[in-house]
């Protein structure tokens, strides 16, 4: 298997991210179900759900800057410019919605959720709001990549992909 | 779940950082827009630290934390009630994300 830095930073990036969804799914169903009990794990997956996001974004960010320009270039030739113009446009924006959002998500997990229902019910919407953004940015990649593979498909139509 | 130990209150740093939060999600779809519809500012952003998307995320990193600072210390934001503050969050979240899905699909 031949993995380059941009394959590993990429894979990464996604790997990140779907962690970090998962955390907050993670928050939202025990936040449901906030009593004493379950504090530490809330708190400890809110944090989980911040440090994956961070992760996701220096992983994301450093392909963004380095390695994205070529990708950018072919896609914009290929049959799904759009993959670019409004796919990863609205991507790479929504994706800081989410990075506050994650880094929001532990402070709030500080309350005490099993006697503060007010808290309770920021705490889970906070996680949802991360699992729902988190999930488009995750779809709007899909359609990038894609985007790509059928750009390089329309240059190589043998299909001798470079 | 005992609605009698039930509290609307939040801690002074959740409520800040809340407030924190959405004026930073909307700040990022203004600023979003804004680059895009005016190269010169586009190319400033690229000036500080490289690229425009990396000054763009920690311009947002940096008002979310010195935001949610100033409002941790900010008493009407601790007078909030927390639904009020939730259903701010939500709203800030769901016009930032509709506002940029919209600008890129049309604009």
């Amino acid at each position: 298997m031949n993995l380059s830095t941009s394959d590993v930073l990429l894979l990464a990036h996604a790997g990140f991210g779907v962690m970090g969804c998962l955390a907050a799914l993670w928050v939202l169903v025990e936040g449901l179900n906030a009593r004493s009990g379950n504090a530490t794990r809330i708190r400890t997956a809110a944090l989980l759900t911040a440090v994956c996001m961070a992760g996701a974004w220096i992983c994301g960010g450093y392909w963004y800057v380095h390695f994205y320009p070529p990708e950018k270039a072919l896609i914009l030739k290929g049959p799904w410019p759009y993959a670019h113009n409004v796919f990863m446009e609205t991507k790479e924006h929504l994706f800081f919605v989410t990075a506050i959002l994650a880094f929001l998500l532990p402070i709030a997990a500080r309350e005490k959720l099993d006697s503060n229902a007010a808290a309770r019910k920021l705490v889970v919407s906070i996680a949802a709001l991360i699992v729902i953004t988190g999930l488009a940015v995750e779809g709007a990649g899909a359609i990038i990549n894609h985007g790509a593979k059928i750009a390089l498909a329309a240059q190589n139509p043998k299909g001798a992909l470079p | 779940m005992n609605s009698a130990t039930d509290t609307p209150k939040l801690s002074a740093a959740t409520s800040g950082f809340v407030l924190a939060a959405a004026v930073t999600v909307l700040f990022n779809t203004a600023l979003a827009w804004a680059k895009d519809a005016y190269a010169p500012l586009n190319d400033l952003l690229k000036s500080i630290a490289g690229h425009h998307w990396t000054t763009h995320g920690l311009a947002d990193l940096f008002l979310f934390v010195a935001l949610g600072l100033f409002f941790t210390k900010w008493e009407s934001a601790q007078r909030m009630s927390a639904g009020r503050l939730t259903g701010v969050l939500i709203a800030a979240v769901a016009a930032a994300s509709l506002g940029l899905v919209l600008w890129f699909a049309f604009v």
